[in-house]
């Protein structure tokens, strides 16, 4: 047999019994057969002398056997009320040789006694608790304490003082005595089970000490039950009473247990008067005790207190962080070998306690990030390798963490980084963390920040918080050698690339040295991030350049820090350059040049122009790969076709070099497509001779497109062939459509019939399928044109489909 | 029918009332084959008197006799030694003349303030009995009627009745301090104790308190102890630590006490004992007796609970002292090892 | 059956913007919308990352500040019954010119043409096509329009009918305007 199955047979054999005579108690009080009931009582009673039984298994017999109690109780309650008097039971049940089975009859018969008023309330209350010394075994003892404690859970006087007439009844104070004798009774028997049987079996005899603990802490659930009892005698008389208990019994288990149960149990007022001796206790306890854990219960205990609606909250005379601050201190202090995580983790709690009391006061924070700083120096000088060196935290300990922990508080607290940025000992303990924890925090920083879209407004601000943040802004001297994620890494710099665009000022000029101060720290940052946080500053200063286009009336300087903006842009966006990109810079560049042409600040033409030819430069010089040639060359034709600040002088020059590049694309395609693109800058360019309208120079216009054509002819394959071709008629189309003499039905005609003749011979495949749709949709385009009776519509007299 | 013919029947039927019989108290007392009695209950000095009534079977015959008696008789029957009785008490009246009876007949009679010193007692080797016994002197045999009575001594409440306290203990071992609140008890009384463990370094399973009877008989190298155990009373279970205070309660009246005597008549004694058991897991047991005095005294209102609060706080000794029987290197302390029971 | 299209582009984050404007989150809840077309310039993966948990089926074409080569220039999309073509828009010269556009959709031979980078909302028929540039969801800088009004498209197709709905974020509101599209 297991000996699972073992406590099985056994319980099932004493509930049998227990079954039986219960059964026989009954039947013979129903008729009346008082002493054979008592008996019979005890004889089930028996059954609790057993030493087989674990806890568990005592419990259940315990319950069913305490059921059954009930029965006699009532019964003897009922005979009281119908006047028999059932005179000496208290003294007859005495005879019980047994102490165990007797001990439980004297309870039962006792609390019936008091309930008919026969005898002194408190005489009997005083003398159960005395009687049940004699059952010292301490699980049995424990439960038998537990049954006077639920018998009477009722009967305890809870009054101030007695009623004249009645003087045996009792006070509140009688109950406080009453219970406090069984506690302390219990907890010496509960505490005396962890030094009986084998030293190997400790493990499971914890694990049932364990399971025993609540009948042990019924007693102060009891205690602040009583309605009666007083602030002030709980202060004076009850808890350094059982605090006295507590510490004395030198257990662990006990103490963790029963300084919990006192926090849960009794009132936030209770503790609030109480604070310094409680705490005063926990330094005094064992020191496998996890104190820590006491004391954090007691504050987060208060802090919810002290957030409730209704309640008066913390009185003000309570000094409740300097008494915490101070006490915990003293149990810091008091166990030399508390680990340091633990010590941060009562920190984590006060500081909880100093946001939640004292939202207001920044200063109590800070006095908690100061005390972890001095406990962090200590501990250096303690066992740091030498006084100097800090002896930094691994970000995977158990330390580190909690102070990662201690620091997000004020961070989701404040929700403000400014006021983090305020507190003058949060910078500090980052020397403690490690590369990896620091940058953690750093990024914990930043997405509060943009979480709470937190705007940093001045430049030392700015200084401040790159400072702080400075794993995420330029390499570390504790950096790891290996490359990092280049996922992760992209990530973080995006977030960096998203916190710079709340760095505004409310005024422009300010604004101006925020980003300048801002592009000092992130030029810093090497090639890998500058990437990542450069454009986002060179944006921001765009629109700065804006603003003060906007404030020209008001602001006489403004195109002089314009000009000196697009400096700074120009700057800014060369570094890139050093950095080895290319694309990145040129599309910078190509911004650069729209916004100067559109904010007409004295010069702009020659900025834009700056703008634009570094733009071409970084094309010619850098870009080799023919399909970002094309992709470049579009956009900066793209780009130019846009602006309107160019005088001929500049436009010219521009223009021409857009279609040599474009004629001197590597591909022959490319080619064809660049100069068709191109076609478009001598249409709708815009020259500032021009007053801003577009050229519409026709005879350009053709000669691209006839150059379009002629490199097609010259494409060997014929597939791609006919696709620029169909290409091509969509320009002659365009520009017939927007009135290019140049551009003749005839043209279309011939480029039509050309697209006819070449398409059958064409290999069916799914290209072909395309071209033939793209020719379809455009023939089906100049259909709807030719058989539009709009005013307006152009004439396609002569076209043939 | 023979017995008739011998004139041993039953002619008359004699019979013994005792004056004021309805409102006397009667108590009871064990047999010699352990059986209940129930008799009429005198004191010392209390006279007795009544009226012995002898009814004539068959109306009409007549009774010879030689005279007619009545005895007020106290005996001790030593069990061992039947036949002898020893009477400490005996005195006669004479009730009538040798003559004839011719009717029913009775006659009153009265033995004044007679003296009863010792209470009526059955024991397992003793018994002590008053009797009235009628006795109608015949020719052949005599016609004798018998009555029990039961004598109760009363004692005043003792002037000195001190606690028994001692602490006692085997060295290095278990040292404990017990008390009973008083030496002398009575029938219905309580006795209210505590045992204070001073030192336990024994693993106890638990303890008892036995009230042991020892009636002592004969004298010299004829004396014999029978030792009864009256109650067992369960007043610990499981291992006190140091420090424990253990209360004792044990209200005597439910058992069957008799008081305290002391060399009855140079016969017997009975005395009483209050034995303290400790059993260790190993069942070994450890136990200390102390003499107490019963004693009988009249009815009166119980008080209210007595518990171990109501000793003196307890004060320990600096040094155990009083190792009652010395305390030798082995066990031989007043803790022996169990050699009864 | 009704299919939900989200359409949006030119988040430029973190180059010209922080994050899309809380209030349009909110309204994208994952599990509603089947499909999302996003004409490009998400410029991070993270960006992208975010479309993923809208819907499974994201469609991304290359915009002038995505870094991503694997973006393509220009795509078809097949949803329901209509083609729908989806560029970024920056090759379109001159920029947001209707018959330009108007050329791509002829080659792409589709029913909606969608294109983005001009940070402006628009919708309309033109040759009975349907043309939406859902603007910037961001409502990011851009150096030719000046005060950018964030916004974006929801399709909703059934049939042969397209419902764009358009939100826009005035201020602190968000307005919808509603326009209809029949496949002729």
């Amino acid at each position: 047999m297991t000996p699972q199955e073992e406590q099985e047979k056994l319980l099932e054999e004493a509930l049998g019994v227990v079954k039986v005579q219960s059964f026989q108690m009954k039947r013979c009080l129903d008729k009346g057969k008082l002493m054979d009931g008592l008996k019979h009582a005890s004889n089930m009673l028996g059954e609790l002398r057993t030493s087989m039984l674990s806890p568990k298994s005592y419990y259940e017999l315990y319950m069913m056997i305490s059921d059954e109690l009930r029965h006699l109780e009532l019964y003897l309650v009922d005979e009281f009320q119908k006047g028999r008097k059932v005179s000496d039971l208290y003294e007859l049940v005495q005879y019980a040789g047994n102490i165990v089975p007797r001990l439980y009859l004297v309870v039962t018969v006792g609390v019936v006694y008091i309930k008919a008023n026969e005898l002194s309330r408190k005489d009997i209350l005083k003398d159960l608790v005395e009687m049940c010394r004699g059952v010292q075994h301490p699980l049995r003892g424990l439960f038998l304490r537990n049954y006077l404690l639920q018998c009477t859970k009722n009967v305890l006087p809870d009054v101030v003082t007695e009623a004249a007439s009645e003087t045996d009844t009792g006070t509140v104070k009688d109950s406080i005595d009453f219970i406090q004798l069984n506690f302390s009774e219990m907890n010496k028997l509960w505490v005396r089970m962890q030094h009986q049987g084998h030293t190997r079996e400790r493990e499971k005899r914890e694990q049932e000490r364990r399971e025993l603990r609540i009948l042990v802490g019924t007693n102060l659930v009891r205690l602040s039950q009583l309605e009666n009892m007083d602030v002030d005698t709980y202060k004076k008389n009850v808890l350094p009473c059982i605090l006295e208990q507590v510490v004395s019994c030198k257990d662990a288990i006990a103490q963790e247990y029963l300084m919990e149960c006192i926090i849960q149990v009794f009132p936030d007022e209770f503790h609030l008067q109480t604070l310094s001796s409680f705490l005063r206790a926990c330094a005094d306890l064992h020191p496998d005790v996890n104190v820590k854990n006491i004391i954090i219960a007691l504050i987060d205990r208060l802090a919810q207190f002290a957030m409730k609606e209704e309640g008066s909250g913390i009185p003000n005379e309570i000094q409740l962080f300097d008494i915490f601050s101070q006490q915990i201190a003293q149990v810091i202090q008091n166990r030399p070998d508390m680990p340091p995580e633990d010590i941060v983790a009562l920190q984590v709690a006060l500081i909880n306690l100093a946001l939640k009391c004292y939202p207001d006061k920044h200063d109590y924070v800070d006095k908690v990030l100061e005390t972890t700083e001095e406990i962090f120096n200590r501990l250096n000088l303690d066992h740091g390798p030498t006084p100097r060196t800090k002896n930094i935290l691994e970000s995977t300990s158990a330390v580190s963490r909690e102070l990662m922990r201690l620091m997000k508080i004020p961070v989701d607290n404040y929700n403000n980084l400014l006021t983090i940025l305020k507190l003058e000992h949060f910078g500090p303990l980052f020397e403690y963390f490690d590369y990896q924890a620091r940058k953690m925090m750093s990024m914990y920083l930043i997405s509060n920040a943009l979480e709470n879209m937190t705007t940093i407004p001045s430049q030392e601000e700015v200084d401040g918080i790159l400072a702080l943040v400075s794993p995420l802004v330029l390499d570390q001297s504790d950096q790891p050698e290996d490359e990092e994620d280049p996922e992760d890494f992209a990530e973080e710099q995006g977030l960096m690339g998203r916190f710079i665009h709340l760095l505004i000022a409310d005024d422009p000029d300010q604004q101006y040295l925020v980003l300048n101060t801002a592009r000092k720290h992130f030029g810093n940052g090497g090639n890998k991030r500058i990437r990542h946080t450069l454009p986002p500053i060179i944006f921001c200063a765009y629109r700065l350049a804006y603003r003060y286009k906007s404030l020209q009336d008001v602001d006489d300087k403004w195109e002089k820090k314009c000009q000196k903006i697009f400096q700074f842009c120009h700057q800014t966006i060369t570094a890139l350059t050093k950095a080895e990109l290319v694309e990145l810079p040129l599309r910078l560049f190509l911004q650069g040049a729209v916004a100067a042409g559109n904010i007409d600040f004295e010069n702009h033409e020659t900025v834009a122009y700056e703008f634009m030819s570094q733009g071409f430069s970084l094309y010619e010089d850098e870009i080799s790969d023919s399909r970002a040639q094309l992709a470049a060359i579009t956009l900066i034709i793209a780009t130019i076709e846009r602006m309107s600040c160019f005088g001929e002088e500049n436009h010219e020059p521009l223009r021409t070099q857009c279609a040599l590049a474009a004629s001197k694309l590597l591909k022959k395609p490319d080619q064809c497509r660049g100069v068709g693109v191109c076609s478009h800058l001598f249409w709708s360019g815009k020259t500032q001779e021009n007053n801003g309208e577009e050229m519409k120079d026709g005879k350009r216009v053709m000669e691209c497109l006839k150059k379009g054509l002629r490199i097609a002819n010259q494409c060997m394959d014929a597939c791609v062939q006919v696709q620029l071709f169909v290409e091509v008629l969509n320009h002659y189309v365009y520009f017939y459509e927007k009135g290019n003499t140049q551009v003749t039905v005839q043209i279309l005609n011939q480029l039509i019939t050309k697209i006819r003749d070449d398409l059958p011979n064409l290999e069916s495949n799914e290209e072909t399928d395309q071209i033939n749709k793209h020719f379809s949709n455009t023939i089906e385009h100049l259909r709807l044109q030719m058989e539009s009776t709009e005013k307006d519509a152009p004439s396609y007299e002569g076209l043939e489909l | 029918m023979a017995l008739s013919f011998f004139g041993f029947g039953q002619s008359a039927e004699v019979d013994i009332v005792l004056d004021g019989q309805d409102s006397r108290k009667t108590a009871e007392i064990k047999a010699e084959d352990g059986k209940k009695e129930r008799h009429y209950l005198y004191y010392d000095g209390e006279t007795v008197s009544g009226k012995v009534s002898i009814t004539l079977k068959k109306p009409g015959t007549k009774l010879e006799h030689q005279g007619i008696k009545i005895e007020f008789i106290g005996q001790i029957e030593l069990y061992y030694d039947r036949g002898n009785h020893h009477e400490f008490t005996s005195l006669v009246k004479e009730l009538a003349r040798p003559g004839e009876l011719s009717q029913n007949s009775s006659y009153d009679f009265e033995f004044v303030q007679v003296e009863k010193p010792y209470e009526s007692y059955t024991g397992a080797n003793v018994r002590l009995r008053y009797l009235l016994r009628v006795t109608i002197v015949k020719r052949l045999s005599d016609l004798v009627k018998e009555k029990d009575i039961i004598v109760h001594t009363l004692s005043q409440y003792p002037d000195m009745n001190n606690s028994i306290k001692m602490e006692v203990g085997i060295e290095d071992c278990l040292h404990i301090e017990f008390e009973y609140n008083k030496s002398k008890y009575h029938l219905k009384d309580v006795i209210v104790g505590k045992i204070y463990f001073l030192l336990v370094r024994i693993k106890i399973k638990h303890m008892e308190i036995q009230i042991i009877k020892r009636e002592t008989t004969g004298s010299g190298p004829n004396t014999f102890n029978e030792n009864e155990t009256i109650a067992k009373y369960e007043i610990m279970d499981g291992a006190p630590v140091r420090g424990e205070s253990i209360p004792i309660r044990l209200f005597l009246s439910g058992y069957e006490l008799t008081p305290s005597m002391k060399d009855i008549n140079k016969k017997f004694s009975v005395r009483y004992f209050l034995n303290l058991v400790l059993v260790d897991e190993e069942e070994r047991r450890y136990f200390k007796q102390q003499e107490i005095t019963v004693f009988r005294r009249s009815d009166k209102h119980r008080k209210p609970i007595q518990n171990a609060n109501m000793l003196k706080k307890h004060s320990p000794q600096q040094t155990p002292q009083a190792f009652l029987d010395a305390s030798n290197a082995h066990h031989v302390n007043p803790y022996r090892e169990a050699d009864e029971q | 059956m009704k299919i939900l299209v989200l359409v949006l582009g030119d988040l430029h984050i973190p180059h010209r913007s922080i994050s899309m404007p809380g209030k349009f989150k909110k309204l994208l809840v994952p599990g509603k919308i089947q499909h999302i077309l996003c004409t490009g310039n998400l410029c991070t993966k993270e960006s992208f990352d975010y479309l993923k948990t809208l819907a499974s089926d994201v469609h991304v074409v290359r915009g002038d500040f995505d870094e991503n080569m694997n973006y393509p220039e220009q795509k078809v999309v097949t949803v329901g019954q209509f083609r729908i073509g989806l560029c970024h828009g920056h090759h379109v010269v001159p920029w947001g010119d209707i018959e330009s556009l108007a050329v791509v959709q002829r080659q792409l031979d589709v029913d909606i043409l969608i294109s983005g980078h001009t940070h402006k909302f628009e919708a309309f028929e033109h040759e009975n096509k349907f043309y939406i540039n859902p603007g910037s969801a961001t409502g990011a800088y851009n150096a030719i329009e000046q005060n950018v009004t964030p916004s974006f498209v929801l399709l909703d197709i059934q049939q042969s009918t397209v419902v764009a709905y358009v939100y826009q974020l005035l201020g602190e509101d968000v307005k919808v305007e509603r326009i209809e599209y029949k496949k002729s």
